[in-house]
């Protein structure tokens, strides 16, 4: 089959361009863009087939082998879309930087590993490209230095610890099974006592949860994504985090299976209902959180730990509906995400600052851009006619009818925080009044330009067929032994109400054209400067007032006591006192001779002494 | 099919003609209570002409769009309300849906607010959001406690299983909801002593400051609507609905009035008052209410 030359073009490919763009720099962008775009039309081929296939025999004595179905070409094409609209974003955002072909390859590779990670059928190739990942990334987000060379190492510090975990896992797995093909896997596991699985589940657990930022595993987000590079935060936040819920998926439903995983333990004690717990949590604290910054990017990074809890409390719930949210919701989130973390990008680069409480107004300078982000802050809210709306709908109704009623405020009222930081940042940016140093700010670039619009595009429309990727979801829900959906091209049906996303849309198109005829044909409006506003009569002085600054104080008073991100606290105490440890450690490599000749004498006669006392030997 | 066509076009005739009857009452009742004699019950049609006949200033694109979208926001939800036994799109989503189209109204106006650059605005929209936040946490756990109660997220069966037993507000776990949404409702309909977010005497009607002619005039038909729905989805989900548009509209009254008693008294809550007040007693209630649901029905 074809997987292997899949591989081969996104890897080879990297490579490729990092050479060509020692020579040309044009010659660089215009392949970095041709091979994105042929992954994309590569993995869009592959839909509907499903096979398994060795690609290099005998590493330590396994098979690596690579694997196509549903759920893998789900990822697959989002990963390539997401990646593209990356590259093409980066072109202009990227021009006038350093080391720009370490950049793009860099950024293929990441692409390139995360292609490889949902196309693995065996655990070892997962782990290979897992670390590949992984360590391109710390890269990235390592780029613009300063800082974020503190965020990075964050990052890979919590990432090696997964991977330790990880590995830990495997090497188990393979003790038992002796292979470590993930069909044969799963077959295997069901012979096992449920002491094993726990562990097992442990042991991936937290390698998958710290990659999704699942509390208390969040704490590299927040900084990694405020530094990196706005591109790579799109892809960051999109998929990149989203490989911990492919994990999720696979070691949930694909090696243990439902009725093993949802069997665990009992009550409220059960493997399943702590998982949910914790992505309950991970939805409100976080959303809280996010209302408080003032850093567009770190207020987005927020959104997304909390958006990920939304999504593993759907996969760790385990009923059919939940799990089409769940995923449906992990589609829906690379997309609005990518296209706010572009916005955010695209306003940085116009402005070169990314503060919630210095910028303004830029609705009527960057058009696109805000049409872009208002579609985006519609999906996040999950606003009904973007596709954000469906997938939490799903999630809603599942958990309400499964008498889950806290499960269902957590997720509820995270959604009605949402609202607050999301207004916030499109209120903060766009609207309010446009400061003096602004009034000079162009529209954003064609290239980033145009992710933002293809995003946007699909949000709506997918908002309005919810059907077309639902159909997909469906199916891979049925390959992991759900009962089959009820789905046509416009919702969801059941017995037990029914969701009609283009009832909705016709409903909300004919009420507003009536209100926009009413609007139209009575007196015309006469359009004034932002300057010309009521002031009771005084005269506002210009750029005196920052309108959007602390923009929440009143609420910001009263949570901040609340909300200290104890865990990040404690981790950092943990490094401390290693470090502090590390240092009354090394006093003993004094480097004087006479110090280590005395270390050799005081250990032998230890040993003497043991041996004359109690003669061990 | 032309029943349905029917229904689509009277339930937001019907609901403009209560809410804006609920402005004029509102202002007679006040004016009694103030010992006043108070305008005249149509008080508010005569200003609703006069303003579309006055000019207004536009900030934008997003000024008049956001404005558009509120009101239209709100008619699709009075479309997924039953009214008596009007309910046009019953059968496309339910509670949730309406749930989330009421986001739509306070979305559109304040996105058309921001867009008029007026620090009074910015103040106002923010006080109306954090007041949002503040009373949908006990909103949500009463819809979510009535759901579970009943097991669905359709609105037209929360209503018709009350009709076969008895109303949710005098059944056993749902009075302890029932009270809370009756205690938050003037935090959800934005009157005194929760208009902290228009306050006129403070920010000058806050999210409004910038609107004449027109567009005040949609954004009073706007909060006729929100008046509508909001009490409207208490008596369907607590007063049994009602088998005709009359009978519902008088157990709207009832409701209606008491708490226009409230508001006529009170002096204006702080934001972060109202927080307190929202999250502290509702919210008990609310939360209570839902225990006891899920106990009963496990």
């Amino acid at each position: 089959m074809s997987l292997e030359i899949l591989l081969i073009i996104a890897f080879g490919g990297a490579l490729f361009t990092y050479l060509v763009g020692k020579v040309s720099y044009k010659g660089r962008d215009f392949l970095a863009v041709a091979i994105s775009l042929a992954l994309v039309a590569f993995v869009a081929c592959l839909y509907g087939k499903a096979g398994e296939e060795t690609f290099y025999y005998g590493f330590l004595g396994l098979n690596l082998v690579l694997r196509l179905n549903m759920l893998s070409w789900f990822f697959a094409i989002t990963i390539a879309v997401v990646g593209a609209l990356s590259i093409i974003f980066s072109l202009s955002y990227i021009r006038t930087r350093e080391k720009t072909d370490f950049y793009f390859l860099m950024m293929l590779l990441v692409n390139a590993a995360m292609l490889g990670i949902v196309l693995a059928g065996d655990l070892i190739s997962f782990y290979i490209f897992w670390e590949i990942m992984s360590w391109s990334a710390f890269l990235l987000i390592s780029y613009n230095r300063g800082p974020a060379l503190a965020a990075g190492m964050k990052y890979i510090i919590m990432s090696i610890i997964g991977s330790v975990c990880f590995l830990v896992g495997i090497l188990s797995l393979y003790v038992s099974f002796d292979t470590l093909n993930i069909s044969q896997v799963a077959s295997a596991i069901t012979s096992v006592s449920p002491g094993y699985i726990l562990f097992i589940l442990t042991a991936f657990g937290i390698a998958f949860g710290i990659k999704n930022a699942v509390l208390p595993f969040h704490t590299w987000l927040p900084d990694a994504h405020s530094e990196a590079p706005a591109p790579f935060s799109a892809v960051l936040s999109g998929i990149l985090i989203k490989m911990g819920t492919y994990g999720f998926l696979l070691i949930l439903y694909v090696i243990v299976g439902l009725k093993l995983f949802v069997s665990l333990g009992s009550g409220i004690f059960s493997f399943h209902s702590v998982l949910c717990l914790l992505g309950a949590v991970t939805i409100i604290i976080p959303t809280f959180i996010a209302m408080l910054q003032t850093d567009a990017k770190r207020l987005l990074a927020w959104s997304t730990i909390g958006q990920a809890g939304y999504i593993i409390l759907a996969i760790a719930f385990g009923t059919n509906l939940a799990l089409a949210g769940g995923i449906f919701h992990f589609f829906n989130h690379a997309l609005f995400k990518a296209l706010l973390f572009f916005a955010v990008g695209a306003v940085e680069f116009r402005t070169q600052t990314r503060d919630l409480d210095s910028l303004g107004g830029l609705a009527k300078k960057m058009p696109v851009v805000f049409i872009g982000t208002l579609v985006g802050i519609c999906a996040l809210i999950g606003v009904p006619l973007t596709s954000g709306f469906v997938s939490k709908w799903l999630i809603y109704k599942t958990l309400i009818l499964e008498g889950s009623g806290f499960l269902a405020f957590f997720a509820l009222a995270g959604t009605w925080g949402t609202i607050l930081y999301s207004y916030k940042l499109i209120h903060n940016v766009f609207l309010g009044q446009l400061p003096e140093k602004h009034k000079t700010v162009e529209k954003a670039p064609f290239s980033m330009q145009l992710p933002v619009v293809v995003l946007s595009f699909a949000i709506l429309f997918f908002g309005i067929l919810p059907g077309i990727p639902l159909k997909v979801i469906n199916a891979i829900g049925i390959s992991f032994g759900f009962e089959s959906l009820n789905v046509d091209l416009w919702g969801v049906t059941s017995e037990t109400g029914a969701l009609n996303t283009v009832n909705i849309f016709a409903a909300v198109l004919v009420a507003a054209a009536l209100v926009w005829l009413v609007f139209r044909s009575t007196t015309k409006s006469v359009p004034v400067t932002q300057e010309d506003s009521y002031a009771a009569g005084a005269h506002t002085p210009v750029d005196k007032y920052h309108y959007t600054a602390e923009f929440y104080n009143p609420l910001h008073r009263m949570i901040k006591p609340f909300l200290r991100d104890v865990i990040d606290e404690f981790y950092y105490w943990i490094a401390s006192s290693v470090r502090s440890l590390a240092g009354g450690v090394r006093r003993i490599y004094s480097g004087d001779v006479g110090y280590y000749c005395f270390y050799i004498i005081l250990f032998l006669s230890l040993l003497i002494f043991v041996q004359m006392k109690w003669k061990p030997w | 099919m032309v029943a349905k066509i029917i229904q689509i076009i009277l339930s937001p005739i019907l609901a403009l003609i209560v809410g804006v009857f609920f402005l004029g009452l509102a202002r007679k009742v006040m004016a009694r209570i103030h010992w006043r004699y108070g305008p005249p019950l149509i008080q508010p049609v005569i200003d609703m002409i006069k303003l579309f006949y006055q000019k207004g200033v536009s900030h934008g694109r997003m000024f008049d769009l956001g404005i558009v979208l509120s009101l239209a926001g709100s008619i699709v939800v009075v479309l997924f309300l039953p009214f008596g036994q009007i309910c046009p799109l019953s059968n496309s989503g339910g509670l949730l849906v309406i749930l989330y189209i009421m986001l739509l109204a306070p979305l559109g106006m304040a996105l058309s607010g921001g867009q008029g650059a007026n620090p009074n605005i910015s103040i106002g929209i923010s006080r109306k959001l954090i007041l949002s936040l503040g009373y949908e946490v006990p909103l949500l756990l009463i819809l979510l406690a009535v759901m579970t109660h009943y097991k669905t997220i359709s609105i037209m069966e929360v209503v018709s299983s009350q009709q076969s037993t008895s109303w949710s507000i005098i059944s056993f776990p749902l009075f302890l909801s029932g009270l809370s949404y009756f205690l938050i409702l003037p935090a959800i309909l934005g009157i005194r002593p929760f208009d902290m977010s228009s306050a006129p005497q403070e920010i000058s009607s806050g999210p409004m400051t910038e609107y004449g002619g027109k567009y005040l005039a949609l954004a009073t038909i706007e909060h006729a609507f929100v008046l509508f729905i909001s009490i409207a989805l208490f008596v369907n989900l607590f007063l049994g609905g009602a088998a005709n548009p009359v009978i519902f509209f008088v157990k709207m009254l009832v409701v209606f009035v008491p708490g226009l008693c409230i508001n006529a008294v009170f002096p204006r809550f702080r934001i972060e008052q109202a927080i307190k007040y929202l999250w502290k007693w509702p919210t008990l209630l609310a939360l209570l209410g839902l225990i006891v649901t899920l106990a009963v029905r496990s």
